[in-house]
């Protein structure tokens, strides 16, 4: 018996070889078992090559995608700085932390604790855990150390991620003007919302890999374009007498003069650029809350109102320009009522309607244009607004900027009112004594400025230059424009001394200077189109009168009776502001008290 | 003893010896370079990527820490802000002893070297 490839035969061998000649089973097996092992790896090589070669892009591709994150990079929000480069306004990194629900597995303690630590309603907080929702904020842009003292705590379900937020250091001192932004870093006010576009940068985009863990693979497929950062503003705003303005203007809305607001507005007369701007009552702008629950809108740039007696500097300084009046020149018989529709005086209250009187009772008597202006007599003015007439009237009250928007670089300002329609037979009249029309706090200071500048109007403005993140500055530019000579200005000048000298204004004096303005005192319409006994007080003012640096400009809303006039409260305000603005700029006195 | 077979003496005449190829041993030393250079410059190579990885994670990590510290610098210019806001220093400067005079004096000073006088604005006699 042989053996086959040393095996040693059996009956199985035998009886294979027994079935017939030419036929080999085992090898037929073998032949069987190695087509199936080739079509098996034909199968593997198959798929290998649509793997590898066919498939080899989509697959690849595939694969990065489940590595590759792609994450926006948010800009750094710019900058606010005041003129001395103070810090007004930044965005600097803090944590929101947030929960999963379904993952807490204590809502109420975490509700407790939490709620507790970072002064959130503990209840409300319980209602968003208990919530069917993926996922629910315990609180937003917390401080990264109170978000890393409370993530140490290690409760189940709750994680944090970055989100910048926007810090406002000096407080309610500029709150006014810088303005404030949204809980998403978006500006809803001030400066934030008008430069918006600038001070948010343009955001980037970081491509990388990731390995299991979430930890980028260094040599994996990096890709970075970096976020623009916003530019920043560099404002015209001096953070110490913007704060002194802000205290002053806070005391008049407590005892005794108890207004429901004050606006002041500082204006450097030579170059137009608002030193100060703030109101009372003011706002915090990191909690976006007021004090009474009043609104954050900026009055000085947004509102509007019946100026009164300041108004009467344009009237004045339009007849003098035209000739048709001297500061000499005497007007007879002058009354303090006048009647220019007939019967309009028979009512007491309705001035619109045709009747005028001067704030206080007088004799009948012979008046100059300085009489006139430094006692601030309404019958007299409205005899000097004659002699210029009412298209004249209106052509300076337009060049002194009123009637429409400065154009300061403060969103949505107000244009004021210019009440002079056709058929209108006493809007002149009332135009030229400060009825009839509405004019915003930033308006009256640009017109007197133009009066200390020798006539020459310029667009007052809050930023003086912005800062890209390459450090190249772009200077804003500004308009003028001539409204009266130089002559004309001057003399206008000599009339606000008088005021303060010996008129309606003494009260504005600043020890050590000379200084001018003009009250203004203007009672306030109400909803039946009556006006009412509150008053809007208000002075405006410069110094030192013979060579202006600085204008003030206050309003008071609705004093108290006994500061019902622009002497009794806002002079005082202007007063105190004045003096500051003068020493913050380093004005030598004139020796003058 | 030797194993060597002995020679048959009635040998085939149709047989003959060939004379074979001499045995020649292959040439080791370049294989043996080439292979050396070759673990070598794996190895090389995978030092310089664990060298290219671990300095990629140093750059990551620098990049945090420079985050972090730019991030510190922010909050300290914050805090110098919130330090110089006038609403916090003048209440503290008041609480620590600071006086605002209630009168006050404006010194005018001519600057004429002929005859410095010193004048107070509401006292116009002058002090020499």
């Amino acid at each position: 018996m042989s053996q086959l490839w040393g095996v040693p035969a059996g009956p199985i061998v035998v009886a294979t070889v027994a079935t017939g000649p030419g036929w080999n089973p085992a090898k037929a097996r073998l032949a069987l078992i190695g087509i199936v092992m080739l079509l098996a790896w034909g199968v593997v090589a198959w798929r290998l090559v649509q793997v590898q070669v066919v498939l080899a892009p989509e697959v690849a591709d595939k694969g990065l995608q489940q590595r590759l994150v792609v994450e926006e990079l948010a800009p750094q929000r710019g900058k606010i700085f005041d003129r001395n480069g103070d810090l007004l306004a930044m965005t600097v990194e803090a944590e929101s932390l947030f929960a999963v629900p379904a993952q807490v597995e204590e809502p109420r303690w975490v509700a407790q604790q939490f709620g507790t630590l970072l002064g959130v309603d503990a209840e409300a907080l319980y209602e968003r855990l208990i919530s069917d929702k993926d996922f629910v904020y315990i609180k937003r842009q917390v401080d990264s150390s109170v978000a890393d003292e409370l993530l140490a705590l290690n409760v189940k379900g709750v994680y944090s991620l970055p989100e910048s937020t926007r810090e406002y250091p000096a407080g309610e001192i500029a709150s006014h003007v810088v303005g404030f932004v949204d809980i998403d870093g978006i500006g809803q006010e001030g400066l934030e919302i008008v430069y918006e576009d600038g001070l948010r940068g343009v955001p980037g985009q970081a491509r990388f890999e990731r390995d299991a863990n979430d930890i980028p693979i260094p040599q994996g497929d990096n890709d970075i374009v970096p976020a623009v950062p916003g530019f920043d503003l560099n404002t015209t705003i001096d953070l110490p007498l913007q704060y002194q303005a802000q205290q002053y203007c806070e005391e008049a809305i407590k005892e005794p003069i108890l207004a429901e607001s004050c606006w002041v507005v500082v204006l450097e007369v030579e170059t137009g650029e608002v030193l100060a701007m703030t109101g009372a009552p003011a706002f915090d702008p990191e909690t976006r809350t007021t004090q009474d629950g009043s609104p954050f809108s900026n009055f000085a740039v947004r509102g509007v109102y019946e100026p009164g007696s300041t108004q009467k500097l344009i009237t004045v300084a339009g007849a003098l320009e035209e000739g048709t009046v001297q500061i000499d020149t005497q007007f007879f018989d002058i009354a303090d009522v006048l009647e220019i529709k007939e019967g309009a005086c028979e009512s007491d209250v309705d001035e619109i309607q045709g009747c005028y009187r001067d704030f206080e009772e007088h004799e009948t008597e012979d008046m100059t244009v300085e009489e006139i202006f430094v006692q601030s007599s309404n019958v007299g003015t409205i005899t000097v607004a004659d002699t210029l007439g009412q298209d004249k009237l209106v052509e300076y009250i337009k060049a002194f900027g009123l009637g429409q928007p400065t154009g300061i670089d403060y969103g949505a300002e107000a244009s004021g009112i210019l009440n002079f329609a056709a058929g209108c037979e006493t809007c002149w009249a009332s135009g030229a004594i400060g009825y009839s029309v509405a004019v915003s706090p930033i308006q009256m200071a640009a017109a007197y400025a133009a009066i200390a500048n020798d006539g020459q109007w310029i667009t007052p403005h809050i930023v003086s230059s912005v800062t890209d993140a390459t450090g190249n500055t772009e200077v804003a530019g500004v308009e003028t424009h001539q409204v009266v000579s130089p002559e004309t200005a001057e003399l206008m000048r000599y009339l606000l001394a008088g005021v303060v000298d010996v008129g309606t204004g003494t009260s504005a004096a600043v020890e050590g200077y000379r200084v001018g303005g003009k009250t203004g005192t203007a009672n306030i319409l109400g909803d039946d189109g009556q006006y009412t006994d509150a008053t809007r007080a208000s002075f405006v003012g410069m110094a030192p009168i013979d060579d202006p640096k600085v204008v003030v400009a206050v309003l008071i809303d609705s004093p108290s009776h006994k500061y019902r006039t622009g002497g009794a409260s806002a002079a005082p305000v202007f007063s105190k502001v004045m003096e500051q603005a003068l020493h913050r700029l380093g004005v030598t006195p004139d020796g003058k008290e | 003893m030797s194993a060597r077979p002995e020679r048959l003496s009635g040998a085939d005449p149709g047989l003959r010896v060939l004379k074979g190829r001499r045995a020649s041993r292959p040439a080791l030393a370049p294989w043996m370079i080439m292979a050396v250079v070759g673990v070598a410059a794996f190895l090389g190579l995978v030092f310089a990527r664990t060298s290219l990885d671990n300095a990629a994670f140093d750059l990551a990590e620098l990049d945090v820490a420079i985050e972090q510290q730019t991030e510190l610098n922010q909050d300290l210019k914050l805090q110098i802000a919130r330090m110089e806001n006038p609403a916090r220093i003048a209440p503290l400067a008041e609480e620590m002893g600071l006086v605002i005079p209630v009168e006050t004096h404006q010194l005018l000073v001519n600057l004429d070297p002929s005859s410095p006088v010193v004048v107070f604005a509401d006292d116009p006699g002058g002090h020499q």
